[in-house]
Formats: C-alpha cells, sequence, structure tokens
C-alpha cells in the first residue's frame, strides 16, 4: 500500500513539474502583458474587452490571410490599409487620405503622414511599395494574390505619395486595397520574419500584438502612439470557446462580453436574458444550393428552374434559420455593391414547376443527389429540399461530407446538387459574379456550378474594367438578371451575422463582411 | 525490474514507427488537399499548385515518408501547415494541460470509484448496495458533453460557484474533471465491487475474521489490496484514453488541450501536425502501460514481471 502510494506521489510531481515548465504562453511584442488567463469567475474589468469566439486565428499575416476568424483579430485592429469601408460599405480613408485617378489605369494616394508601425519603423511611401511587392511574390505565394494581380507597379513619387498602376482598368480596386489582404504591415518585421510575419504581426493599427496561446487566445493591447483616438479601454482578448452554449453562458455570466457566432437556435435564450442582448446585422453573403450544370439533367435549364420553382425558400428562412437573413432573389445581397433590386427571383409554384419538367423531358421525375457538408443548417436545409422536392417526382439522396473532402469533390465536379455560403470581403460586386460566376473561376476558386455563359463571362470583365459607377451598376444588373433567368443555382439567404452582447458594452457593431468593430466600445461596469 | 522496463521502452520504437506508417497512409487515403484548404476560397489553381510545391506535397509519397521520418529521428517533428508554428510547440502548449486534466479525472475516478465500490460490496444487497450501482449505471450511460453542459448551467450559470470555462485555477478544473472522471467512476465502482465480493469469499478472510481483526482493516488491508490487480487495468485504459485528449470535453469548457487540436488538425488535413500529435500520444499510452505493468507487482507480489 505504501508503495502504491509513494508511486502515485511521484507521479504526481511529475505531472506538477511538466505543467511548471511548459505552460508559457508564446510571447511577442512588450513582455508586460495583462494576459487574462486565470481571471477566475469575477466579471471582466472596464479596462479588457473579452470576446469568445468559435475557432482561433490561424496566422496573422494579412497577406496570406484566407479565413475571418484571423482577420477578425488583424483587420483594423493590428493593421490598417490605405482604405477602409464604413458601416455602408462607403470608401473611407485610412492610411492614405486622399486619392484620385489620374488615368484609366492609375490612381494616386496621398498617405498619412506621422505615422509608425508598432515597431517604430516609419509608414511611408516606401513602406507601401514593398508591401504589395510582398503580396505578389512567389516566395510569400499569398492565396489572396488574386486580389492585387492586375497591379503593374506601384510608384513612390515622394515620401508621403504613391501611384498604383494597373495593368488594366480595375474599378473595384479601392475595394480590394480595403479588404483585410491589403493591410500593410512593418516592412522591417516582413524582411525579419519572411513567411513567419503570421507569429509576430506588427501594423500602423489602434492594437498592438501581446500574446498568443494558441488554441486558447490572443491578447492585443491598446498602441499608444497611435495617429488617432484610442480606445477606451486598454486590451482585448480573444478567448476560443468552440462549444456554442458555453461561448453564450459566458456573456450571460459576464465572463466574457461578446460571442460570436450564434447559432439560431439561441436566439430566445439571449433576447430573454437580462444581462445580455443580440446585436443583428446585415452580412454580405449569400447561401445558395448550386447544380452541377454539366451533368445531366442540370445541364437543361428548364430542370433548374423547375427546382427553383419547387423550393419554398420563405419555409427555409423559417424552419430551418429561425428566421435569420432574408429571402435572396439574386446571387449577391442588398449590402453588395452592385445588388440590383428590380431582380425577380422565382416563386414557389409547384404547377410551373412540373409543367417545366415534363418540358424537359422528367414528367417522371428523376434520382439525384444533394451534397453538403456536416454543417448542421446545411443537412437541415438538405432535408427540406428533399421533401419538398418529392413532390415533383425528383428523388433526392443526401450526401453529407466532411468539410475538407466536400471541398474537394465539388471543385472536381463529382456533386450533382450542393449547398454552399458564398461570403463577400470586398462588398464589392465583382467578388461575388467573377469568383461565382466566370468560366476561368470554375471548381477551386469558387464556381463550383461550373456555369459558363459567353455573355456573362463579358459583362463581368466589362464591370471590371469600367470605371463610370453608374454604367458599373448597369452591367452587373444585366449580369444578374441572366442568372437568374439561367438558374444555376437555387439562391436561399442572404445572411445575416449575429452576436450575443453583454449589457455592460456600449458602442459595438458589426462590419457587414463580419468582421467585429469595437474602437468605439465602452464597457459600463 | 530495470531489464524489464528498458525491454519495453526499446519496443515502443516499432509500434511508434507503424503508428507514424498508418497515420500517414489513412492521411494520404483521405480526400481533401491541404493546399486547396490552406488557399481557401478564389484562389487559382495556379496559386494552390505553388502552396503544394511550398510544402513539399508534390514529392512522390515514399519520399514525404522517409523525410518525416529523418526529421523526427532527429528531434524535428516538422512545422504546421497552417499556423507555420513548430509541431513540437503546438504540442507543448497542450500535453501539459490535458496532462492536468487527465490527472484530476483519474482522482475523481479512483476516490469516488473506489470509495463506491467498497462500501457496495460491503454492504452487498442492502439498499445502499442498490442504489450505488444504481448511479454507477446512470453513470457509465450518460454523454459527457450532456453532463458537462448541465454542471454549466447549475454551477456556473445559475449558482456562478465555478468559472464557465477556461483554464489556469483549481476552480476551472473541478467541473471538467467531473464530466470525465464521473464515468469512470461508475465503471471502477462496479469493478472493485465484484472482485471485492470474490476475495471477501476467500478462506484468509475468513482466517483474518476469525483471528479478530477488525472488519475496517479486513477491508482494505486485506480485501481491497487483492481485489485491485484488475482496478488497475481499468485506471490505467482509461488514463491512457484520457492523455489522448476528451474532444467533446475540451470543447464543452474551452479547454485548450491535445483532443481539439488533433481534431482540427485533421479536419484541415495538417499532416505535420496530426502525425506529431498521435506520435506523442501513441508514446504516452505505452509509457502509462509500461506503468500499470510495474504496478502490478507493488500491488500483488506474485506478478512475474518477465
Amino acid at each position: 500500500m505504501k508503495k502504491i502510494a509513494m508511486l502515485m506521489a511521484i507521479s504526481f510531481l511529475a505531472i506538477l513539474m511538466m505543467t511548471g515548465c511548459t505552460s508559457e504562453p508564446q510571447t511577442g511584442g512588450s513582455s508586460d502583458s495583462e494576459g487574462a488567463e486565470g481571471s477566475g469567475n469575477g466579471s471582466a474589468a472596464g479596462d479588457e474587452l473579452i470576446i469568445a469566439v468559435l475557432s482561433d486565428a490561424t496566422q496573422l499575416d494579412p497577406h496570406t490571410g484566407t479565413d475571418i476568424p484571423s482577420a477578425n483579430v488583424y483587420h483594423g485592429k493590428i493593421y490598417e490599409g490605405l482604405v477602409k469601408q464604413d458601416e455602408n460599405m462607403e470608401i473611407q480613408p485610412a492610411l492614405a487620405t486622399e486619392w484620385e485617378p489620374i488615368d484609366d489605369v492609375t490612381w494616386e494616394f496621398t498617405l498619412r503622414e506621422g505615422v509608425k508601425f508598432h515597431d517604430g519603423t516609419p509608414f511611408n511611401a516606401e513602406a507601401v511599395k514593398k508591401n504589395f511587392e510582398r503580396i505578389l511574390s512567389e516566395e510569400i505565394a499569398s492565396p489572396r494574390a488574386t486580389l492585387f494581380e492586375m497591379i503593374e507597379e506601384v510608384k513612390v513619387v515622394d515620401d508621403y505619395t504613391v501611384q498604383i498602376k494597373t495593368a488594366y482598368p480595375f474599378a473595384p480596386l479601392l475595394a480590394n486595397l480595403a479588404h483585410y489582404a491589403g493591410g500593410i504591415v512593418s516592412p522591417t518585421a516582413a524582411e525579419k520574419y519572411g513567411k513567419e510575419l503570421g507569429q509576430h504581426p506588427v501594423g500602423t493599427g489602434k492594437f498592438k500584438f501581446e500574446e498568443w496561446t494558441p488554441g486558447s487566445q490572443i491578447t492585443l493591447s491598446t498602441y499608444d502612439e497611435y495617429w488617432g483616438e484610442t480606445p477606451s479601454y486598454e486590451t482585448v482578448v480573444y478567448k476560443v470557446v468552440p462549444e456554442d452554449a458555453t461561448r453564450i453562458a459566458m456573456v450571460e455570466t459576464g465572463e466574457a462580453h461578446l460571442a460570436e457566432p450564434v447559432p439560431v437556435t439561441e436566439i430566445e435564450r439571449i433576447e430573454n436574458s437580462d444581462s445580455m442582448s443580440l446585436n443583428r446585422s446585415q452580412g454580405l453573403g449569400t447561401d445558395y444550393l448550386g447544380f452541377n450544370v454539366q451533368k445531366e439533367p442540370f445541364n437543361n435549364k428548364k430542370v433548374r428552374q423547375a427546382i427553383n420553382y419547387a423550393v419554398d425558400t420563405e419555409q427555409i428562412i423559417e424552419g430551418v434559420y429561425n428566421n435569420v437573413g432574408t429571402v435572396a432573389d439574386s446571387p449577391m445581397g442588398p449590402g453588395v455593391w452592385g445588388y440590383n433590386e428590380n431582380v425577380e427571383g422565382y416563386e414557389y409554384n409547384i404547377e410551373k414547376a412540373k409543367e417545366l419538367l415534363k418540358e424537359a423531358g422528367y414528367e417522371d421525375g428523376f434520382k439525384t443527389s444533394i451534397w453538403t457538408n456536416d454543417n448542421q443548417a446545411r443537412v437541415d436545409v438538405a432535408e427540406v429540399v428533399q421533401s419538398q422536392l418529392k413532390g415533383i417526382g425528383i428523388e433526392a439522396e443526401i450526401n453529407v461530407m466532411e468539410w475538407g473532402a466536400y471541398l474537394e469533390a465539388t471543385a472536381n465536379g463529382e456533386h450533382d446538387m450542393f449547398i454552399l455560403g458564398w461570403s463577400n470581403m470586398t462588398g464589392d460586386a465583382d467578388y461575388n459574379q467573377y469568383f461565382l460566376f466566370h468560366s476561368e473561376a470554375q471548381g477551386t476558386p469558387g464556381n463550383r456550378t461550373f456555369y459558363e455563359n459567353e455573355k456573362v463571362d463579358e459583362l463581368i470583365d466589362a464591370g471590371r474594367q469600367e470605371t463610370d459607377p453608374e454604367k458599373r451598376l448597369e452591367i452587373y444588373a444585366e449580369a444578374q438578371k441572366i442568372e437568374v433567368e439561367d438558374a444555376p443555382a437555387i439562391f436561399l439567404r442572404y445572411d445575416e451575422n449575429l452576436v450575443a452582447v453583454n449589457n455592460n458594452v456600449e458602442g459595438f457593431w458589426m462590419h457587414p463582411a463580419g468582421i467585429y468593430m469595437i474602437d468605439d466600445i465602452t464597457i459600463n461596469e | 525490474m530495470f531489464i524489464f522496463i528498458v525491454r519495453r521502452v526499446l519496443q515502443t520504437i516499432p509500434v511508434l514507427i507503424g503508428v507514424s506508417l498508418v497515420v500517414f497512409l489513412i492521411m494520404q487515403m483521405v480526400p481533401g488537399d491541404p493546399a486547396v484548404l490552406l488557399a481557401g476560397e478564389s484562389a487559382t489553381e495556379e496559386q494552390v499548385n505553388q502552396l503544394r510545391s511550398q510544402l513539399g506535397l508534390d514529392q512522390p509519397l515514399y519520399i514525404q515518408y522517409f523525410d518525416y521520418i529523418k526529421n523526427v529521428i532527429q528531434g524535428d517533428l516538422g512545422t504546421s501547415i497552417r499556423s507555420n508554428r513548430p509541431v513540437l510547440d503546438e504540442i507543448l502548449v497542450r500535453l501539459p494541460v490535458t496532462i492536468e486534466l487527465a490527472f484530476w479525472s483519474i482522482v475523481v475516478t479512483v476516490v469516488l470509484g473506489l470509495l463506491a465500490g467498497v462500501i457496495s460490496a460491503t454492504k452487498q444487497r442492502s439498499l445502499t448496495d442498490v442504489s450505488i450501482m444504481v448511479a454507477a449505471l446512470i453513470g457509465v450511460s450518460l454523454p459527457n458533453f450532456w453532463l458537462g453542459l448541465m454542471l454549466i448551467l447549475y454551477f456556473s450559470v445559475q449558482f456562478q460557484i465555478f468559472p464557465v470555462s477556461g483554464w489556469g485555477t483549481f476552480a476551472h478544473i473541478v467541473l471538467p474533471a467531473l464530466t470525465l472522471g464521473t464515468s469512470g467512476a461508475a465503471i471502477v465502482a462496479r469493478m472493485t465491487r465484484s472482485s471485492m465480493l470474490e476475495v471477501i469469499r476467500q478462506d484468509y478472510i475468513r482466517t483474518a475474521k476469525a483471528k479478530g481483526v477488525k472488519q475496517r482493516y479486513i477491508v482494505y488491508k486485506h480485501a481491497l489490496k487483492n481485489a485491485l490487480v484488475p482496478v488497475i487495468t481499468v485506471v490505467g485504459l482509461q488514463f491512457g484514453a484520457l492523455l489522448g485528449g476528451t474532444v467533446l470535453t475540451e470543447s464543452v469548457f474551452a479547454i485548450n488541450g491535445l483532443g481539439r487540436m488533433i481534431v482540427d488538425a485533421i479536419r484541415m488535413r495538417d499532416l505535420p501536425l496530426v502525425q506529431g500529435s498521435i506520435l506523442v500520444v501513441s508514446a504516452l499510452f505505452v509509457l502509462v502501460n509500461l506503468i500499470v505493468d510495474i504496478s502490478y507487482k507493488f500491488v500483488d507480489k506474485k506478478v512475474d514481471l518477465n
């Protein structure tokens, strides 16, 4: 017995020692961080903003960024771009104070003076030039290079003036510059860390990086030498809390100030609570149910239209999404610049659907499959659609896949029908139109319906080059009309952003692109 | 005993090579391309190919595997594809958390389980015995994630005794350890009860009773010690399983442990991270088994390790 006790005591000691030496979080920036680890059960202090999030950031280099959880840590916080978008998606000054087109392919930017990166490096025209060279370099292999590949040259005119020359007239340039990938990084840090900048982020933003315990939390602190106003609190902590119910319980008890995302099933709980409320705002994404138009019977436009008539999208939004989001009539929502409000979607009309199927030669229906990833809402949508399609004689089998496998299968065109969403970080029509409908974007880039229409290709190309906004709107209006008519997909829903906000937080708003805007927050204790 | 330990440690080498090979092959067979997942939406074919070659994924499989093994032998587990951080660092951030959680869960398992089992056995067929066994049945059947959420609901949201989530102080450990320890405790209780009942009927217990040895001394010194061997086996297995991470409980309490990391890594096809963490977990599992085998010797002198 004594020996067992001894053995246990020894293993216990060994465990304590291991815990003691290795649990140091990864630290960057200054070392006097105020990490919130072990802050216990007490309510959050007034100088620390705590955000409970679903997923940890992957890395904090904007030039190689591909995911929103990471962008939410750095975009507009650690880094700023030359320009930014306000809540109406209008372009506003950031690191550039003024800009004007000099000719069809040249924009001139006047840069803000007296700005310093967090590492003390001065911000100037040379830094801007180095940033764009970095994004477009092979060494970085930025997945975001597509946003800037038309840039031919960044010319330093003087210390605080740069010209960006594009290979062809490119209208969405300002919107692309406002994308998180357009964040300006410290050239000194970029040189020092290379591809590892993602672990040692240095920008010009209101917040500087403090520390990161991977999988657990990231801490930023306010940057005292920021060129503008600094927030009313000292630090912001992003805590990774994968379980929905836990995240919301944290806001309820005051352990966190904000929690996101909020599952639609938790809406009532938040609205009925005394200690928190729900922040709802229009998003830029669209959920859709696509057809593989290269495959029979979906290569027949009438079949696609028939299914559009046979699916009751309103019922899906009510039943699956708990009335979060709005019925979609076109591929992009009202939040996106270029939205055409005159496009009419398909009503719910079984008779018309049957008629069209008959015309297409599928009077007795057919067998097909609906593919989706293992996301509960999408699986629910698939089930609703499955039962609705029965009404016109179509037998659909549901194929649920794991995310990685699903992306690969749909990029290869193995699917029949499939459910996906398309977010829109730039808020510009081009980001939606090019990737979803251009024949050159088929497969991995985004066009997973494998849709191909020469006229639409032409319009999308023209939209990229047209500099007159009025004419651009017309171009996109026409493109959307054709796309809805061709029906490569059922456009289901324009999404909505939901955030649980503790009642002691004031001044929070959500950027339509899904970015938390925390600058104006005050925390009342 | 020393020879025994050395031999067992050497035996782990082929085990680990086998594990790495199996994991490597499975990850190759699963559909889903890490380069595509890393490049994200709107990446062109060209960019994906560029990433693929940067990651060395365009090399033949056997070269990828041997490069990997070569590096592992030199102590380099590689770099995570997704975060660009060394795999060893990623593991070391989470391992202590996982070990601590596993340790406290096992404490709950052993203390609750043994106590309940011994009481049950000594009061066989009483109301206490029946109640404990019913409780044990419920304990085994409760799904972890549900128990966790209920504990949060009552002890964190309603009564605000313990924090909802996080890690760092003892208060953070209580609810997750209870969540994880409960089902183990239930198994241990049933195990202890049945093996105690067997021992209690042995002649030497009767002899001890006849000698007039105190009841408590008989139970804990004579009976329990001999009933422990099967219990140790169960506890060892439980501990090994806990070290592999407990995805659901870690998710519910937002604990930054190995289980969640491995699942996320598999989802992103982060091969080096999956390989590295499974290697480490396997090594730990083997180690725990070794400790279990050695501890048999302490409990029962008749066990021959060689």
